[in-house]
């Protein structure tokens, strides 16, 4: 038996507990399903009232909830018809972290594309493009490394880009549907406390937006099991009484503690999709409302009959707004799943072609230490470095 | 292009003796079992020419997942044939080689060709001065890899092409001749491939 850093004989005793746990939690969701699902109903017979509610308390207080919008909240919506000729876009974008560690400082965005013409009996038209960042105006911030925040917001604003682009050259031959692996709001976490980088990262991001909505093309954000819980939070905002609205109560889920927004859709027959909603998220409302951009979302069943697959799909407001795209983006990403079991077969090829692979990394780095050996530098890795690279595989270990 | 020759792909790994090379969809003409082809070696100082043994398309995850749909639309099967960065693998088995611009020898070469060498087809003339002499066959019934039988029968029926039409006969009774002295000792075998060849 050779030793292993991950001794698995001493977890076999917590797993039989994780397991244990997770199907408790279950039983416990499943068991709470019911109350859910009558807080929906019951807040759905007095949709202005909930509307009200929920748009108020967006607006005085940090609540990542959800705000119905003009469509029934408890509606489903059936499959609308595919046209027969239609081109999805998406794209993917991968990157390298600045490491420390390594040959030298720089980071490397690379964005993958394909666009899809649905009907045209053609192969699709892929492309990757990278680039590699080094100048001291994009390494540093402030005296200090760039984030792997900042380097995330740059590659998705620039997934947006070549959306866009795509957009533009599309959209005059066939209805154009351009597609996201992921939400439409940039991702910050709490700790982000550079203000001033933020609005610059959000503001390049949104420029990048209202491009794509020039393109003619309609913008989705797609999202795989996803995770968020707005709408519980929207119930969980009618158990409160006026006493009760404060950021403390509206922190928590109360009674739907640790459920998510996906129990309450398991009903969504293949095809069908739920409500649109406005996520109540702050920067949701302070930056991209203002700007026309408001993000909404809703639940789609993208799976089949037997094997559901329940995405969570976002759509700015002009394509939420515009009934005709919105149908479009429905139907175009329940075709795209057809043969990839509910995921889009645009978005697997999109990430296939972003994605780097460690052999592409390790390839690229011996282009570096080449260029860096003939302007007369010895460039080496740290001996941290070296060492994980020695240790790391797993061939290497012995009893 | 270094000899007026069409690349038909290029090296992925190589051993003296043999090559396995890559290329994109294939021409319904090249590449073919049993096909003749050269790749460069020793930088270009000499010439390795080998069978094709073996062509083979490999799989992944999501074209098997797409290729259990019953009505697969036409930009699917498109992207999955063109667009999928799965090359098709070629396997060479290397039979000869020419040094220097010299003659040809029979055997395994001194040098395998390297990563990324273009692979070319062999033209009628080059087939037909490596085929004057069938020592090429022992070789090729020695392979562990190579269906040798299939691969003798193809590489023959392709060099029999190259001769006049009067002179095939006497072409493919040489050849027999020559498969009788190697498989002497194996006649079911013998009979089964000179079945193969019969003119």
């Amino acid at each position: 038996m050779p030793h292993m850093a991950l001794d698995l004989s001493q977890l076999i005793r917590q797993i039989d507990a994780l397991s244990e746990n997770a199907s408790k939690r279950q039983a416990d969701q499943a068991a709470r399903l019911p109350l859910a699902q009558a807080t929906l109903d019951a807040i759905a017979a007095d949709p202005e009232a909930t509307r009200q509610r929920a748009a108020d308390v967006a607006h005085r207080f940090r609540w990542a909830g959800a705000i119905p919008t003009d469509e029934p909240i408890n509606a489903v919506y059936p499959l609308p018809a595919h046209p027969a000729r239609a081109s999805i876009v998406a794209a993917d974008g991968s990157q390298i972290h600045p490491d420390r560690h390594g040959l030298a400082l720089y980071y490397l965005i690379n964005i993958g594309s394909i666009v899809f013409r649905h009907g045209a009996e053609e192969a699709p038209a892929c492309s990757s493009s990278a680039e590699v960042f080094f100048e001291d105006e994009d390494l540093y911030e402030n005296e200090s490394l760039i984030s792997g925040e900042k380097i995330n917001a740059e590659r998705d604003a620039r997934e947006l880009g070549e959306l866009a682009r795509l957009g533009a050259s599309e959209s005059g031959a066939a209805p154009t549907v351009t597609l996201l692996d992921n939400g439409l709001l940039l991702f910050f976490s709490l700790q982000e406390q550079d203000r001033k980088a933020k609005d610059k990262a959000i503001a390049n991001y949104l420029a990048r937006m209202d491009q794509l909505k020039a393109s003619g093309a309609a913008l989705a954000g797609v999202v795989d099991r996803p995770r968020a819980a707005n709408i519980i939070r929207l119930l969980h905002l009618a158990t409160l009484d006026e006493r009760e609205l404060d950021q403390d109560h509206l922190r928590g889920t109360g009674r739907f503690q640790h459920m998510v927004d996906t129990a309450l859709f398991g009903a969504l027959q293949p095809g069908e999709r739920s409500a649109l909603f406005v996520n109540a998220a702050p920067d949701n409302l302070e930056y991209y409302k203002p700007r026309g951009h408001t993000v909404r979302f809703f639940y789609l069943n993208a799976g089949r009959p037997g094997k559901g697959s329940l995405l969570r799909i976002e759509v700015p407001e002009w394509v939420a707004q515009d009934r005709a795209r919105l149908d479009l983006v429905h139907a175009a990403i329940v075709e795209q799943c057809r043969f990839t079991d509910g995921f889009p077969y645009v978005l697997m090829r999109a990430h296939e072609l972003a994605v780097v692979t460690m052999d592409e990394r390790r390839a690229f780095d011996e282009l570096v230490m080449g260029a860096l050996v003939r302007r007369g530098f010895t460039p080496g890795v740290s001996q941290k470095q070296q060492g994980k690279e020695w240790t790391g595989s797993g061939k290497r270990r012995f009893p | 292009m270094t000899d007026g020759t069409i690349a038909i792909g290029r090296l992925i790994r190589s051993s003296t003796a043999g090559f396995v090379f890559a290329c994109r969809v294939p021409e319904p003409e090249v590449p073919l079992f049993g096909a003749f082809v050269k790749a460069p070696a020793q930088r270009a100082q000499s010439e390795v020419f080998g069978l094709i043994y073996d062509i083979a398309f490999t799989d992944d995850m999501l074209v098997r997942q797409v290729a259990a749909a019953p009505d697969l639309p036409e930009s699917y099967i498109q992207d999955q044939r063109v667009n999928r960065q799965i090359p098709i693998e070629v396997s060479v088995l290397a039979v000869g080689y020419r040094s220097n611009g010299g003659s040809l020898n029979y055997g395994l070469p001194p040098q395998p060709p390297i990563t990324l060498d273009r692979i070319s087809q062999c033209d009628d003339a080059e087939v037909a001065e490596f085929t004057e002499r069938f020592d090429y066959l022992q070789i090729v019934l020695n392979s562990p890899h190579a269906p040798a039988d299939e691969l003798i029968a193809a590489s023959l029926r392709r060099a029999v092409d190259t001769c006049p039409p009067d002179e095939r006969g006497r072409f493919l009774r040489n050849a027999g001749k020559e498969l009788a002295r190697l498989l002497s000792r194996d006649l079911a075998r013998l009979e089964n491939l000179l079945r193969r060849i019969r003119p």
